[in-house]
């Protein structure tokens, strides 16, 4: 479903991702964890055609990002940290204009059932403007949602949620997984990606650690797998060293 | 107390000029600052400071004194209207707009409500220096410089004192029960009466207005300039006698030593000017309003405002976010460049909704009609012809500035469009049909009117040339304003960090200087874009206009150039898609 052979991406002289390869396949959940400035986000933004990679092949579903962007971008949602909404568009309006630029024939229903599913039904005509932070991001995913996409990207679906919205927002994640998609959620909220993702993969400065399930993880950096937290292993996995299971202590109060 | 908040403001400056300077070690900065550095030179300061021989006064710019005087009374009565409009048109209750910071820092500290008075005076006139610099560079062509400037600066100082005590009066008024509408309807009806007074005494004492001065407007060798003079010598009458003379007298006194001729002059205006300042100053410090509350939700919706802007929504960013209805409905399925033409339409807000445009249409058609039984129609239709195609000519020329609800307005989003399953031309075209909708939409309406006039207008009765000429406009002036916006948009996709966008663009001379680049690069470019289309159309215009005539050659030739200029967006939008889909933003939009 989703397939990446050796991408990377330069910044003039600065390697913000270098040759990276992995696959996702209908179903599965890959967590993308890392520490700040690992590439991350560079990398979600190349898989969904925003930034072209400086090199690598990037299949969606079969079609090459590169060679023929539209067939891949009609398969694909990507729901960035922060919701990238049209601040004079209501909700409503959003998801006509989300409807005619993906083409969903009799979209009204699956609408008003993603509004519901959402609890946005009662700000049908609200403007970004007058939702909180949560309610925005629901707003995004309703949008990103209306053309059922098999393939899904979250960078950091959290933020900013209150625990219900954490809570339904993983049930969600789960669900579209369950669904057949193949999804990519990149977080530093590493219980999330170890309770949701069947798959996860480590970068550091652009590169790949390591990638595979929770339990080859562990089994690559932890001398007791079965005690081990996916923390102590991204500890271990991302520190300079390789040696250190826990971050540094914090300074005496 | 008042000195950590001087530190405050000075350090808040200072830091902002270090920022500034730092940039310019970037090439396109310092290009800009020395374009913008040459053009301030040559247009402003030379006239105000290095040329010896020109310092004149106004008195020698040939301004008579009865020219003077009318200078006078317009300026007083756009001060007149500016105070009643801080009377009319707000509602809320007092606010000094702080920033959030402020608030939060300012606030719970240990300051005087009239110390937190003092110091947004103190940050105000830090904006009021600066615009008094700016205005006295540019209406400083002869005449004393520091004259102007102090003359500028008691003008802005007593509105910006006369605001902030208007709002605190406003806030008296409503603890006291007086609603907003209540006082509006007084305030309004105390203008009206005046105004009405001012039309009787005109209507009774002053000759009648010399209509045929404007019927031979079209007819001058500048009739813009004719139309002017005929109206300002009416005004300068009206205004410059009678009760206007004194209605308007305390905003004389503070218009009088900008316009003051010499010093002694200056300094005899000067008195009453001060003590205005020093009244409104007494006003503002000693009215004890509560207007913490109310600053508080205001810093807010200035940070909303700020978020709007750096999120991309310039008109957000503007006033206050309402949901707007929809122009048309769109349909799920269909080309998908529909879809950014209507979200930028609404975007482009109740400004141009169905109904305004029906009342604009109404109005014209009222006006025509209104006209057509006068007397003096054949004059009003002619010196409105000329308005209208002067207002056209504008239209061309600053349209595509005005309206920028395409990649101008998305850039930020640019993530999103990229994102969007579609080709780069889709997009392109998409976002420049709304501005031009508008654009077109204006311009026929114009076009429509200007024709009807032409038709009535003395000398054209029953020729066929103003519906060629009409025909003329309504098919070339889409392609025009296309091909128009087609230049900032490419301006934009090849030169992002040069072009202000959605984001909150900088500030500065060497801004300016970028800009002023643009903008001759923009006119360079239109003008070869255009040459191609002006040589078809004058080759056929000449031919056509020998063998059959001029009604005829005028929209003959006019389908030729269109058919050329539509080649040219054609070929301009495929161009541009490819550029959008090559663009780099993650390079381009780094900061």
């Amino acid at each position: 479903m989703i397939q990446v052979e050796g991408l990377t991406k330069l910044y003039g002289e600065f390697v913000a991702v270098n040759e990276l390869s992995f696959a996702v396949q209908p179903g599965e959940v890959m967590g993308l964890v890392g520490p700040n400035g690992a590439g991350k986000t560079t990398t979600l933004r190349c898989l969904a055609g925003i930034i072209p990679p400086t090199r690598g092949v990037i299949r969606i579903c079969g079609n090459e990002l590169a060679r023929d962007p539209i067939a891949a971008k009609r398969q694909l949602a990507f729901f960035t940290d922060e919701p990238r909404l049209f601040e004079y568009l209501t909700v409503q309006q959003h998801l006509a204009f989300s409807a005619r630029i993906y083409q969903v024939r009799d979209y009204e229903l699956l609408a008003d059932q993603l509004l519901t599913e959402l609890e946005l039904s009662d700000k049908k005509n609200a403007l970004p403007g007058e939702l909180s932070r949560g309610m925005k991001q629901k707003l995004a995913i309703a949008c990103g949602l209306l053309h059922s996409p098999k393939v899904i990207y979250f960078d950091e679906p959290l933020t900013g949620l209150d625990p219900l919205g954490i809570r339904r927002m993983r049930d969600s994640i789960v669900k579209r997984a369950r669904d057949g998609a193949a999804i990519i959620v990149s977080s530093h909220l590493l219980h999330l990606v170890q309770q949701i993702c069947s798959h996860i993969l480590i970068l550091k400065n652009g590169r790949k650690i390591i990638d595979g399930t929770l339990d080859e993880i562990k089994r690559a950096f932890s001398e007791q797998p079965d005690d081990a937290s996916l923390e102590t292993v991204f500890f271990r996995a991302t520190s300079e060293t390789g040696g250190s299971p826990t971050p540094p202590p914090l300074p005496p109060p | 107390m008042i000195s950590a908040l001087l530190y405050l403001q000075y350090h808040s400056f200072r830091n902002r000029l270090f920022t500034r300077c730092k940039r310019l070690k970037q090439p396109k900065y310092l290009v800009g600052a020395i374009v913008g550095g040459l053009y301030f030179y040559f247009y402003f300061f030379r006239y105000v400071f290095f040329v010896p021989g020109r310092q004149r006064s106004l008195g020698t710019l040939g301004l008579s004194p009865e020219h003077l005087l009318l200078v006078e009374s317009l300026g007083a009565l756009a001060l007149f209207v500016t105070v009643l409009m801080a009377w009319l048109i707000p509602h809320e209750r007092a606010a000094l707009t702080f920033s959030e910071a402020e608030v939060a820092f300012l606030f719970p500290a240990p300051i005087s409500r009239r110390g937190l008075v003092h110091f947004k005076l103190v940050r105000s006139q830090v904006r009021i220096l600066f615009t008094v610099l700016f205005l006295t560079l540019i209406t400083n062509r002869g005449g004393n410089a520091l004259m102007h400037a102090a003359g500028w600066w008691l003008i802005l100082s007593t509105l910006s004192l006369h605001f902030l005590g208007s709002s605190f009066a406003r806030t008296i008024l409503l603890d006291r029960g007086i609603t907003n509408w209540l006082r509006r309807t007084l305030i309004l009806s105390l203008a009206v009466l005046l105004a009405g007074i001012v039309v009787v005494w005109a209507q009774r004492t002053m000759p009648e207005f010399n209509w045929s001065r404007l019927s031979d407007a079209g007819a001058a060798a500048n009739p813009a300039e004719r139309v002017f003079d005929t109206l300002s010598d009416y005004a300068q009458r009206v205004l410059t006698s009678g009760p206007a003379l004194y209605v308007l007298y305390p905003f004389r006194l503070l218009v009088r030593p900008y316009l003051a001729r010499d010093l002694p002059a200056f300094l005899i205006a000067l008195g009453p000017a001060l003590l205005l300042l020093l009244l409104h100053y007494a006003w503002v410090v000693y009215s004890n309003v509560a207007f913490e509350e109310a600053s508080v939700e205001a810093s807010q919706k200035l940070a909303v405002r700020i978020a709007a802007a750096r999120a991309g929504n310039v008109q957000g960013a503007m006033k206050k976010q309402k949901g707007r209805r929809a122009l048309f409905r769109l349909a799920p399925t269909g080309p998908p460049a529909v879809a950014l033409l209507w979200k930028n339409l609404i975007s482009a807000g109740q400004a141009f909704t169905g109904r305004l445009w029906l009342i604009i249409i109404v109005l014209g058609v009222c006006l025509y009609a209104g006209l057509g039984n006068s007397l003096h129609s054949a004059e009003l239709f002619s010196g409105l012809t000329v308005l209208i195609g002067v207002v056209l000519g504008w239209s061309l020329l600053f349209g595509p500035q005005l309206f920028r609800q395409d990649l101008r307005q998305d850039l930020p989003l640019a993530d999103v469009l990229k994102a969007y399953p579609l080709r780069g031309w889709q997009i392109v075209l998409g976002e420049l049909l709304a501005p031009v909708a508008i654009l077109t939409a204006a311009q026929w309406l114009l076009v429509i009117f200007g024709a009807g006039f032409l038709l009535h207008a003395r000398g054209m009765k029953d020729g066929p040339l103003p519906l060629a000429i009409a025909f003329a406009a309504v098919i070339l002036l889409p392609l025009l304003d296309l091909l128009l916006l087609l230049i900032p948009n490419a301006a934009v996709l090849l030169f992002p960090s040069w072009i202000q966008t959605g984001r909150e663009g900088p500030r500065g001379i060497e801004v300016t200087g970028q800009r002023l680049i643009l903008m001759l690069g923009q006119l360079l470019v239109f003008a070869v874009a255009l040459l191609p289309a002006a040589i078809i159309f004058l080759v056929l215009f000449f031919v056509i206009k020998l063998a059959l005539g001029l009604a005829v050659a005028v929209p003959l030739a006019s389908v030729a150039t269109a058919v050329v200029l539509g080649l040219e967006v054609g070929l301009g939008v495929m161009l541009l898609g490819r550029l959008f889909e090559r663009f780099d933003l993650s390079v381009e939009l780094s900061p």
